[in-house]
């Protein structure tokens, strides 16, 4: 298992310090001059450091609601979160909100994700309990309702706001800069930290509350906090660059299969692998049509799937 | 001081009353049963013995002190719990089963991972995932769980249904070993008439209350068995001291 870490780590740090020069323009590392190097810091870095801090958050975030929901289906966007952000952040677009400034569509996309967040989780709780079973069906109507918000704006929206709807949609990187990544950053890593220190809870959560609460743990409490660390979590990565599929569904599987079941290890390893596949979809997808532009999200689940259902074939641990 | 103290507990769902002015003690090193028919309370009763739901009234003593006013983590090195379903859709390690035992303890206890795997014979199965393994290992596994987690008190739900009778016997004899080389008490809900005799003790519970309490030859006689089960039955002792039941 050692021996796998280490080459999870080398081909993790690899990939995203190549994606820093390649490009539309491919840039020598040793040989800058004053235009790449203004590329690279204006442009690529905090681009690859969106991409990394999303697909940080997709990975942890499916690992953790495919604990607590008990569901090997699950991943970020089943709670209705992604959907809420969608709505504000279409709705911030037609109103001709622009990408940088305090109301920025990242700050609509916030919102819209926390205040789902909160009308889930609230439908969620009842008599004293955080029910799994609830949160997990209030998300899917939550999120339908908000599904059928966008497609009701979209179908009625001016043929540009549709496009750069659909765009952030299928997960935007090309508008990445500086100015929302902080946020992005404290959001994130408070989320992966909630969660890295609830990671025995979420262990023992797997095995059903009744053995969680066997164990020691508030089942209701553990639940509650894990949800409030992926809100932090979807919400931020899905402002900094729209929804982004299968990350969160696929990485915590990978690591499973390949480093094993403990989620002390599980999260910051699904964290780190989903970083670093966004950041090599993000490269395919503007390097390979160069100049035009594919969104990462469409790679991630051209490389991701194939790779699961050849997985899947392999290793029979997912029962049924 | 006893172990476990169940001290006048009553208990309603939806207002309807489920179990009613239950009193029993569990003493040290006791292997006794709870049996009952469906839906008389026997896995309420061990909820709430565990200290899961909160009587309605009465107090469930652990140790002198009233389970409630327990801390989590203090509560598990004391008392386990095993629900009747362990079903599983996400893959875990049976070693990161076990592994949890530890949870509640900042330093671990004395029992090492390998020797409750050698005890419930699933060494050559620790890297397997749980759901990989058949009904019988999967409780073996969560007890080898409980060993590891160094409870004196076991209350196990209905631990042998769903297992073929070779596996029951041999869960059971497991216990008993269990119980007689580490002075733990165990208390299950179980439904075998034949296994019953294998316990220090029964608990015969009907709606709620409990009609019946001591050594099993002296609970599972045929007027017990007729007023809680509502059938009617002969019991027939045989030379070697094993019980047939005929059912009318």
């Amino acid at each position: 298992m050692k021996a796998r870490i280490v080459l999870i780590l080398f081909i993790s740090s690899s990939i995203c310090s190549m994606s820093l020069f390649i490009g539309t323009e491919i840039i020598n590392p040793f040989d800058m001059d004053a235009l790449n190097r203004d590329i690279l810091y204006t442009i690529r870095l905090p681009r690859i450091l969106t991409a990394l801090l999303i697909g940080i958050a997709l990975g942890a975030s499916g690992a953790i609601l495919q604990g607590i929901l008990r569901n090997p289906l699950a991943d970020p966007y089943i709670l209705g979160i992604s959907s809420g952000a969608s709505f504000m952040a279409i709705v911030g677009i037609v109103v001709g909100t622009g990408y940088t400034g305090l109301f920025s569509i990242p700050f609509f996309a916030f919102t819209g994700a926390v205040l789902t967040g909160a009308i889930v989780g609230s439908i969620s709780y009842k008599k004293g309990i955080f029910w799994h079973t609830r949160l997990l069906l209030a998300g899917i109507g939550v999120g339908f309702l908000f599904s059928a918000l966008v497609m009701l704006i979209l179908s009625t929206s001016a043929q540009g706001e549709l496009k750069r709807s659909l765009l952030w949609m299928f997960g935007e990187l090309s508008m990445s800069d500086w100015g929302n990544l902080p946020y992005g950053f404290i959001f994130i890593s408070s989320g992966l930290l909630i969660a890295l220190s609830r990671a025995k809870a979420l262990n023992s959560l797997m095995l059903g509350d009744e053995l969680a609460w066997n164990l020691g743990y508030n089942p209701s409490r553990e639940r509650l906090l894990l949800f409030i660390s992926v809100c932090l979590m979807v919400a931020s990565s899905v402002s900094l660059g729209g929804t982004i599929g299968f990350i969160g569904l696929l990485m915590p599987h990978i690591v499973r299969m390949t480093i094993g079941t403990d989620n002390r290890l599980l999260i910051p390893f699904s964290a780190l692998l989903g970083g670093t596949l966004l950041c090599l979809a993000d490269m395919i997808g503007r390097t390979v049509f160069s100049p035009m532009e594919l969104p990462a999200g469409i790679i991630t689940a051209l490389i991701g799937a194939p790779y699961f259902l050849y997985l899947l074939r392999r290793k029979d641990i997912i029962s049924g | 001081m006893y172990p476990l103290q169940i001290d006048n507990i009553s208990f309603s769902y939806n207002s309807l009353p489920f179990i009613e002015n239950v009193s029993f003690t569990l003493s040290n090193g006791e292997f006794a049963c709870i049996m009952g028919p469906n839906a008389s309370g026997k896995s309420t009763l061990l909820k709430i013995s565990a200290g899961m739901l909160k009587p309605l009234s009465g107090r469930v003593i652990l140790w002198g002190k009233e389970i409630q006013r327990y801390k989590g983590k203090d509560r598990a090195k004391l008392i386990s719990y095993l629900p009747q379903m362990l079903d599983f859709s996400i893959p875990i390690r049976v070693i990161d089963i076990l592994k949890m035992g530890f949870y509640p303890y900042q330093i671990p206890p004395d029992l090492d991972i390998s020797a409750a795997l050698k005890w419930v014979g699933l060494t050559d199965k620790k890297d397997m995932y749980i759901n990989q393994l058949s009904g019988g290992e999967i409780k073996r596994a969560f007890i080898a769980m409980t060993l590891i987690q160094g409870a004196g008190i076991l209350l196990l739900d209905e631990p042998i249904a769903n297992l073929d009778i070779k596996y029951q016997l041999e869960l059971v004899r497991l216990l008993k070993d269990i119980v007689n080389n580490r002075k733990i008490s165990v208390l299950m809900a179980i439904h075998d008439l034949n296994l019953a005799l294998q316990f220090d003790r029964v608990i015969l519970i009907k709606a709620g209350k409990i009609i019946s309490d001591g050594e099993p030859f002296k609970v599972i006689n045929e007027e017990n068995l007729r007023d809680v089960f509502d059938i009617d039955v002969k019991i027939h002792p045989s030379d070697n001291g094993k019980i047939f039941y005929r059912y009318g």
